[in-house]
């Protein structure tokens, strides 16, 4: 007998792939979807209602101001989210993220606030008994760098001792993590509050202030090391001097842009009286119509078109102008502050103001200075993750860790490491995004980062991820990140209802993607 | 095909395993040859998966030695044993069902640039050895990051014992390899071992409750029965009956059909 089954290979039950049809069954299409949705609300829900325009970013939601603060929230959500999300692929979870961060910036706002030593305590009886320390060393003046060299010292062995607790005790990280979370934030605001004396700061207080602005000193000739503030504010002889002392080149430039601003400023202030002026106008206009009075109406209509007003005189410049511009261009000495709390792509935030005048506020000032250099942190530490997790040898050992814990034993994946690991990467991760806080605003508070662990878990399942673990992509976090940071901003805008939708918004989307993330995963498992 | 007079592969004298109070293996003496499918029978709780638990390193015997061609050895962990050459493939295959057939084939032991773990892992010369070998031991897969949860069992045997052999396994351990498959994919499962037999040196060691199979494919039988062996043998030495008696543990089919009736 011949059939023609025999001829028939298992490989021929495989559909060859369809390359654009296999696009949609990848598990981010879901969230990318949401996500476009959600740029579109913003962009034109924010549009003003009068302006009728097809441009997205004609409206608040995307100018220059509106990228600049909305891809602030996403990052700094996006950087813990990479933490927490990588965890959770291994199969664990971290609770302590937000307490961590509470931890870390309280922590390195106290080193460059008033230094850092190292004490031993002992009981004294000299003079009744009493506790004295014994000081091993102290620093008063830490940089930057060993600021958080310092905390990443102290939270990353956290994180790894909370990694040691859950892989020994084979207890659920859950537990392990929520213990860390009280823990870190009790211990925050205890330190805090011991290190708070009079009269630096009132006793008690848990937050920790006037920290210099060290993303923003510099190095001024003849002057030293001082704050770019307190430069603008030398005598004016003094910033003369300073004018005359840089090429015609460089005094060339930065007049034209001061000209340039100065003009646009004028040209707003006209623009701004103008319409001051024509609006009691428009509004007698209204009522000549309503009452049909014609005579009324031609004579109104006639004044507004030709109402006119002076146009403001441009200021000009002067030295001290350019001096105070010159001092906005010399390069800080805390490259490490600025790295993390300074700005990124100022020069394509300045290009898009002169001359392409389109990051301009309307008082014709230059709207966003340029992006907070988390975003590029947040950009570093993805592809990074992505590399990681989708290309080398690491990555498989995360997949199978939260996949298959025994299979990856059985087949010599050190397991216990790759777990460990990641709840070092999850708190080196919760350090930065305090870093970034820290040398953005130079003040911290116990509070922050409070509930940052349940967003970035949030973020992580929005993007795809199951909690059982062994599933997801660095590409899913991503745009989990923008879908949590941007729905508060696109809800906010909707008109006539209550911002707090974005809530009810963001908790539907957690349990649909939970659903459909498990779906996928057990059509992958086949279970389905 | 026994080859009885050279150093056996795999000998094992006297192992003991005792899990506390109770002794799941009492003495057990093993010859394993090369080229060789071996099939240990016996009845639940006999003993079997404990023997090659020990024998791929999982734990440590209580007593007893194994040598391998020759050498006393003792293993660590898992990690040794497949180092010695002994590649187990155990009953739930040790596969992530969530990634592709080419990051499970290599799992543990991929192929990345500097050899480390965050060195980037050679995707294109993975995915060619995982198909080739397949291919070699009978299936062919269209796509290599095909999630290994959309594989049949058979396949997912396959694949589980192609990785075996490609990472050095002189010695393969298949633990009922066949008990959770159809008709069909028993068979594909057992040409498979048939192939693997065939590529050379490799011995085999075959656990079953399927009669057949044994019958089938295995040219030397070791009985155990209740922690010790109970009988051994080649395939020309053992009689029909005598194989299912030994398999129950000495019980006669004849005595259950008795102890059925009065139920
Ligand atoms: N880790 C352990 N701790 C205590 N007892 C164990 C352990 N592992 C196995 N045993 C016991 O040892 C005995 C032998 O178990 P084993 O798994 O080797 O049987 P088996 O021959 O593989 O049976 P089956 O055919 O059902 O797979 C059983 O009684 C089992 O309960
Ligand atoms: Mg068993």
């Amino acid at each position: 007998m011949t059939s023609s089954t025999e001829l028939r290979q298992e490989a021929d039950r495989h559909a060859p792939k369809k390359q654009f049809w296999a696009m949609f069954v990848r598990p981010e299409i879901g969230p990318i979807g949401v996500m476009i949705l959600l740029f579109g609300m913003l962009g034109y829900f924010s549009i003003p209602a009068a302006e009728s325009t097809w441009n997205p970013f004609a409206g608040e939601g995307f100018n220059a101001l509106g990228i600049r603060n909305n891809l602030r929230v996403i990052s700094q959500l996006g950087i813990i989210a990479l933490g927490a999300g990588l965890l959770i692929i291994a199969g664990e979870f971290d609770l302590s993220i937000g307490s961590m961060i509470g931890f870390a910036g309280a922590c390195m706002a106290m080193i460059l606030r008033w230094g850092f030593a190292v004490l031993i305590p002992y009981i004294s009886f000299d003079g009744g008994v009493h506790v004295e320390y014994f000081t091993i060393f102290s620093v008063d003046h830490v940089t930057p760098v060993w600021a958080i060299f310092i905390t990443m010292c102290f939270t990353l062995t956290f994180g790894w001792i909370q990694g040691f607790i859950v892989v020994r005790s084979g207890l659920p990280s859950f537990i392990v993590t929520l213990g860390g979370l009280f823990f870190l934030r009790g211990l925050t605001e205890v330190s805090l509050r011991a290190f708070n004396h009079r009269p630096d700061q009132s006793a008690g207080s848990t937050t920790v202030t006037e920290i210099p602005d060290l993303k923003n000193i510099i190095d001024l000739q003849g002057h030293g090391e001082l704050s770019r503030l307190d430069a603008k504010s030398l005598p004016e002889a003094d910033l003369v001097n300073l004018t005359q002392s840089l090429s015609t080149d460089m005094v060339a430039t930065l007049t034209e842009r001061l000209a340039y601003t100065y003009n646009r400023v004028a040209e707003a202030k006209t623009a701004i009286m103008e319409t001051k002026g024509v609006k009691p106008l428009e509004k007698a206009l209204e009522n000549a119509v309503q009452s049909g009075n014609d005579y009324m109406v031609n004579t109104i209509q006639d004044k507004i078109a030709n109402f006119s007003v002076d146009p403001v005189v441009p200021k000009t410049v002067s030295d001290v102008d350019v001096a105070r511009a010159y001092i906005d261009t010399i390069p800080t000495v805390n490259q490490v502050a600025n790295f993390f709390g300074g700005n990124i792509l100022e020069g394509l935030f300045d290009w898009l103001y002169y001359p392409i005048d389109w990051n301009t506020n309307n008082f014709g000032n230059q709207f966003a200075p340029g992006l907070y250099s988390c975003v590029m942190i947040w950009l570093i530490l993805s592809i990074f993750c992505y590399i990681v997790l989708s290309r080398t040898q690491a990555g498989n050992w995360i997949y199978s860790t939260g996949g298959n814990l025994s299979a990856a034993q059985a087949n010599g994946v050190p397991t216990n490491k790759v777990k460990i690991s990641l709840f070092v990467f999850s708190a080196f991760c919760a350090t930065i995004f305090a870093a970034c806080q820290v040398f953005e605003v130079n003040t911290s508070d116990a509070a922050k980062g409070n509930l940052k662990e349940l967003e970035a878990i949030a973020a992580a399942v929005i993007g795809g991820l199951v909690m059982t673990g062994g599933f997801g992509t660095v590409l899913g976090i991503i745009v989990g990140a923008f879908i949590f940071g941007l729905a508060r901003e696109a809800f906010f805008y909707i008109p006539g209802i209550d911002g707090s939708f974005y809530r009810v918004f963001l908790g539907l989307v957690i349990i649909a993607s939970a659903l459909l993330n498990e779906n996928i995963r057990k059509r992958i498992m086949g279970n389905i | 095909m026994a080859q009885s007079g050279s150093i056996p592969l795999i000998k094992t004298s006297n192992l003991v395993k005792k899990f506390g109070s109770f002794t799941a293996l009492n003495g057990v003496n093993l010859e394993i040859h090369p080229g060789e499918v071996h099939a240990l029978l016996g009845d639940n709780g006999a003993g079997k998966s404990t023997l090659i638990k020990i024998l791929s390193g999982v734990f440590p015997a209580t007593s007893g030695e194994i040598e391998i061609e020759g050498k006393p050895i003792h293993f660590a962990s898992p990690r040794d044993a497949s180092d010695a050459g002994i590649g187990t493939v155990y009953q739930d295959l040790a596969l992530n069902a969530l990634t592709s057939v080419t990051r499970n084939f290599f799992l543990g032991r991929e192929i990345t640039s500097f050899n480390s773990p965050f060195g980037l892992m050679k995707m294109r010369e993975m995915d060619r050895i995982a198909s080739e070998e397949m291919a070699k031991i009978g299936i062919s897969i269209t796509d290599p990051e095909q999630a290994v949860g959309t594989m049949s069992g058979g396949q997912r045997q396959t694949l589980a014992i192609a990785r075996a052999i490609y990472f050095g396994a002189k010695v393969l351990i298949l633990d009922e390899p066949t008990s959770a498959l159809g008709q069909k994919q028993q068979m594909e499962v057992l040409k498979t071992i048939k192939r693997v037999q065939k590529l050379g040196d490799i011995a085999i060691i075959l656990i079953t409750h399927n009669e057949i199979h044994a019958r089938l494919i295995a040219d030397r039988f070791t009985f155990l029965s209740l922690g010790e062996v109970i009988g051994s043998g080649t395939a020309e030495d053992l009689a029909g009956d005598d194989i299912k008696t030994l398999m129950a543990g000495g019980a006669e089919i004849g005595d259950l059909a008795k102890e059925l009736e009065t139920v």
